[in-house]
């Protein structure tokens, strides 16, 4: 009796093994129609190619250069507002806003996606740090991240934004400084889960190098998770720039960033003074902002519905 | 003892149906029977052949996909199906109440035991509301909970499994109910529990005269405890009898195969699933004619054209079964007292159709496993 | 019930909070005083006057001192005094914009929480209808659009276009009186920094309760016999809350952060105003002290969510 119940176990194990790879075809197929049904998700998706396209654009041509002074005369700038010639107006220094935005495109890709990186990078070191050595190391990383969520990481990004200096790279790097912890978090539990599968442990126990068993099992195994969490990363990152730079202390001219403009910082004006006078030098970057960060949330939303196999009914 | 001649509560010709995107799952196909005044009535069957479906129907618990497309239930000569909703909740838990399989997760993680069971009775007037928190405790005692009154402050989750069920039954006495529903009350529980569990709803049963419909996958449990028996298969009732009856003599070939591979108390789940041989059809598009034909080792041709219908067995108009064939014939021509081989069609030789094989294959038709049928014929 | 237990995690955790302020108050000190320019600027000060005047407020310390001796006196809740308003203590400052602070942001959180469970609640009772679909979208769209842009529209509406009927009672409360917290003043801006996050709690919300109202003990309560209210408020809400309250630090994070930008924008007194214009002035010492007063709030909040998950949930006991 016992042999025949191994028996069937193993044959069972076999087609499953069989079962599990035709199920992810399906699963992959299942959710790509999902996701094409899912109107909001697509209309995210287009936005976000189209905000791609205008951000490569803008590395070739802009309407005006984007900081060049009184390309619309400055008495014109505030009563005119839009033009032909200047879609989305002018600021007060007779600057081509439209021009800024696409700059500002740029900027958010760059800043969203270059931090995306930059946690990465750092989060994964830390968390498979943490998640090999164990013990004490560990107990103290796991502190450090703690501590980390305990903090405004809007202020802190700004202190070390100043700390550090002006510049593109600079507010990558102080807005990864608060956002890594998530990564880190989430490689240290891949690995320790990992580490504890029998793959693992076989390579191990035939004497397989740490460095060789990271990078050949543990790696390529946490690698979706990783993804999704870097893709992640990336409208948090937008939107963490935006709001230094609406402060006024994230980018400044020559470089315009959305939360910039909208702010009227590069003019040396507040908030509220485009708001009585030009309200449109507000409106339209926070617009782009705003839908921009919307598009990666549907999207986003599509990918999880169409993904996750528990959404099925 | 059980009054026959006085049915409390009366089911006719209910449907149930559950609308997915695949389809309409007819859950409950045309369910009718009678429950007697201080009666308890057994429904056995395989896992998903619409039991619960058919217990949840008559108290209106059906939700989401599910609808009752047809049929009455009568209670006190009124149609619960029909009723407004805020009778029907008076009929809950007062007149009708529920137990349920799994009392692990049928209990509020967040309340805390003694509210759940005291809340029972705030919700109808049958307990004078001065008198609920006492009558609290001597529920709880009264099914056997030791330090009752300590521990009905206790959340659920310091509760074991035995006392957390026994706690559901509290709860469901607690309106003194004319009707007990009981779904697998015992399933999730280890061997020695559930007998004391059973032997509460005996206790129950002759002490106060509740009438108990007990749902279960165990025979065992059936033949202890029921005076009569309903056997359910693929949404259907497929015989009907006294318990004598049904285990005596058993008319149906699903009756009968359930019989033979009646579990011994230590066989696991997953054992007694594979004991009859091939799984329950699909209840969106299940086979044409019987719906046990895909299974049946006694089929005839008519079963997979004609659908059989519940007709009186012998003289004896208690006793019905839904069989073209029944079981006092495969006896006499089929040699089913000797029979070894219990695949598809194997006594009476009788193939599907040409026109079916292929769906019948596509539906996972048996193909022979020597191992499994010789485990079948050892028991 | 307080056991010892409970006592050891509350005492471990007010540790670890500890551990965060001080870490952060030095790391934040550190960062701030390595920072070119000082706050003398406007004073025009050179040379050895200058050398004088940074000595006078232990400028010229090495760091580790300096903070040691800051942290002397912020132990006794004394921050120092301010450097660019000459010899202006800053506790009562920081303390009474903190009260401001708490009110805006305390303002957002019942907003946020009231707002985002009564409608996740609706929706997932409504589930599959245009009302699910509007409310869901909408939630989206209240966490996409950044409480600044929020506020931006809030003020040219409510503020510009509609200053006749607002008498922009709510922004920049110029003579200032050092109290705050009227409804004019408060609603207006609390709506635009508490509706970010109300989406994420309507969504949370939704998805819990639809979970929870497949559980088995709801149908338990059901064939009890409960009004379906009682269903949903007794025993489905109350388990459709522990998500919630499980997002509740990161949101009182949220939230905190939101506020700074709120504050500036309609130029509201409290802390996040102070925080931004006392760093572009130089006035480090209210700066280093805003940011310690954030993290203690932080820590205490945290603190305070993980008893609130306690209370909901028995099984959660530590
Ligand atoms: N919510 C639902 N949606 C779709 N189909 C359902 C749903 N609930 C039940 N069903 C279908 O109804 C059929 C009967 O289910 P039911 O729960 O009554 O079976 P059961 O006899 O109680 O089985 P078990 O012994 O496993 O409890 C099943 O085949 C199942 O597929
Ligand atoms: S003999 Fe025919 S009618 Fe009877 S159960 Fe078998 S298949 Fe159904
Ligand atoms: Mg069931």
């Amino acid at each position: 009796m016992a042999t025949v119940v191994t028996a069937q176990i193993a044959e069972e194990d076999a087609t499953q093994g069989g079962v599990l790879v035709r199920e992810q075809v399906g699963l992959w197929r299942d959710g790509l129609r999902r996701l094409r049904r899912n109107k909001l998700a697509l209309a995210g998706a287009f936005y976000l190619i189209f905000i791609v396209l205008v951000a490569l654009v803008a590395f070739a041509w802009t309407p005006y250069k984007p900081s060049a002074q009184n390309v619309c005369p400055v008495e014109f700038a505030y009563a005119d507002g839009i033009s032909a010639a200047h879609p989305f107006g002018c600021d007060p220094l007779g600057r081509d806003i439209l021009s800024q935005m696409m700059q500002g495109a740029q900027i958010s890709l760059i800043v969203g996606v270059g931090t995306s990186l930059i946690v990465c990078v750092v989060g994964i070191s830390v968390g498979l740090l943490a998640g090999f050595s164990r013990g004490v190391l560990d107990a103290v990383i796991s502190t450090v991240i703690n501590a980390f969520y305990g903090v405004p990481y809007l202020l802190l990004s700004l202190v070390l934004y100043l700390v550090l200096g002006p510049g593109l790279l600079t507010i990558m790097i102080a807005i990864s400084a608060t956002s890594w912890m998530d990564m880190a978090r989430l490689v240290r539990g891949q690995a320790l889960s990992i580490r504890e599968r029998e793959f693992v442990e076989a390579a191990r126990a035939s004497g397989t190098r740490q460095g060789r068993i990271l990078f050949t099992h543990i790696f390529p195994n946490a690698l979706g998770p990783i993804i999704v969490q870097a893709t992640f990363i990336i409208p948090v990152a937008i939107l963490t720039e935006a709001f230094l730079s609406f402060l006024g202390v994230g980018i400044r001219p020559p470089l315009f960033s959305w939360g910039a403009i909208a702010s009227g910082s590069n003019t040396g004006g507040t908030p509220l003074n485009l708001l009585q006078s030009a309200p449109w030098i507000v409106l339209f970057p926070s617009a782009a902002l705003s839908v921009t960060l919307l598009a990666f949330n549907f999207f986003g939303d599509g990918l999880r519905d169409a993904f996750d196999p528990r959404q099925k009914r | 003892m059980p009054d026959i001649t006085k049915p409390i509560l009366e089911v006719k010709n209910l449907r149930t149906s559950f609308f997915t995107d695949d389809g309409e799952v007819k859950a409950v196909r045309d369910v009718s029977f009678d429950l007697y005044e201080g009666e308890t009535l057994g429904i056995v069957g395989e896992s998903g052949c619409g039991k619960s479906v058919t217990v949840m129907s008559i108290l209106g618990l059906v939700q989401r996909l599910g609808k009752i497309t047809g049929g009455q239930v009568l209670f006190r000569g009124k149609d619960l199906t029909k009723i407004p909703a805020d009778e029907l909740r008076h009929v809950r838990g007062r007149d009708i109440a529920m137990i349920f399989q799994d009392p692990l997760s049928s209990l509020n993680p967040v309340l805390s035991v003694g509210y759940q069971i005291d809340e029972a009775m705030y919700a109808h007037d049958v307990i004078k509301h001065d008198d609920i928190r006492a009558r609290g405790v001597d529920l709880l005692e009264e099914v056997r909970v030791p330090d009752a009154s300590r521990r009905i402050k206790d959340y659920p989750h310091q509760f074991s499994g035995g006392m957390r069920q026994r706690a559901m039954i509290a709860m469901g006495l607690s309106n003194k109910p004319k009707v007990l529903i009981a779904d697998e009350p015992t399933t999730a529980l280890d061997v020695t529990v559930q007998a004391q569990i059973l032997e509460l709803l005996r206790d129950l049963n002759q002490n106060t005269g509740t009438s108990i419909i007990l749902i279960t996958h165990n025979l065992g449990v059936v033949a202890g405890l029921c005076q009569r028996v309903i056997v359910m298969y693929a949404g259907e009732i497929v015989e009907e009898g006294t318990a004598e009856q049904i285990f005596e003599n058993p008319q149906h070939p699903y009756t009968w195969s359930l019989l033979r591979s009646m579990p011994r108390v230590d066989t696991s789940r997953r054992e007694r699933l594979k004991s009859i041989e091939g799984l329950p059809p699909d209840l969106i598009a299940p086979p044409p004619g019987c719906k046990f034909n895909p299974r049946c080792p006694f089929r005839i041709e008519q079963c997979f054209s004609d659908d059989p219908t519940l007709e009186t067995v012998g003289d004896d108009d208690r006793h019905i079964a839904k069989c073209w064939v029944r079981m006092k014939r495969a006896y006499a021509e089929m040699g089913a007292a000797t029979l070894t081989d219990t695949r598809p069609g194997a006594a009476s030789g009788v193939r599907p159709p040409k026109t079916l094989v292929e769906k019948l294959e596509d539906s996972r038709e048996i193909e022979p496993d020597t191992e499994a049928v010789g485990d079948l014929r050892g028991s | 019930m307080l056991t010892r237990g409970t006592l050891i995690y509350i005492g471990q955790r007010l540790l670890l909070i500890a551990f965060t302020v001080l870490a952060v108050s030095f790391a934040v000190f550190a960062a701030l005083h390595s920072l070119p320019g000082n706050p003398f600027v406007n004073e025009k000060l050179h040379g050895a006057e200058l050398a004088a005047q940074m000595h006078l407020y232990g400028l010229d310390l090495p760091i580790p001192i300096q903070y040691w001796n800051w942290l002397k006196g912020a132990i006794h809740g004394d921050f120092g005094v301010s450097l660019a308003i000459l010899n202006e203590p800053i506790s009562p400052i920081v303390f009474r914009e903190f009260s401001v602070s708490l009110m805006l942001g305390g303002a957002a959180l019942l907003i946020t929480l009231g707002l985002g469970t009564v409608l996740g609640v609706i929706a997932a009772a409504r589930q599959n209808t245009w009302v699910d679909y509007t409310l869901t979208t909408f939630a989206v769209i209240g966490y996409s659009v950044p409480s600044f842009v929020l506020a931006s529209v809030f003020i040219l509406v409510f503020g510009v276009w509609l200053f006749n009927v607002t008498h922009g009672a709510f922004y920049y409360p110029l003579n200032w009186t050092g109290t705050y917290g009227t409804i004019e003043e408060l609603s207006i801006p609390a709506i635009a920094l508490g509706l970010y996050t109300s989406g994420q709690v309507t969504r949370i919300t939704r998805a819990a309760m639809l979970d929870v109202i497949q559980q088995d003990y709801i149908r338990t309560a059901r064939a009890k016999g409960l009004r379906q209210r009682i269903v949903i408020l007794r025993h489905a809400f109350r388990n459709a809350l522990i998500p919630v309250v499980s997002i509740a630090g990161p949101l009182i994070i949220t939230i905190i952060v939101g506020s700074v930008v709120i504050e500036n924008l309609f130029g509201i007194p409290g802390l996040g105003k102070e925080f931004v214009e006392s760093i572009l002035r130089h006035d480090y010492n209210i700066a280093i002290a805003v940011f310690t007063l954030y993290a203690a709030l932080i820590g205490v909040a945290n603190l305070l969510v993980d008893i609130a998950y306690a209370a909901i949930d028995p099984r959660i006991r530590y």
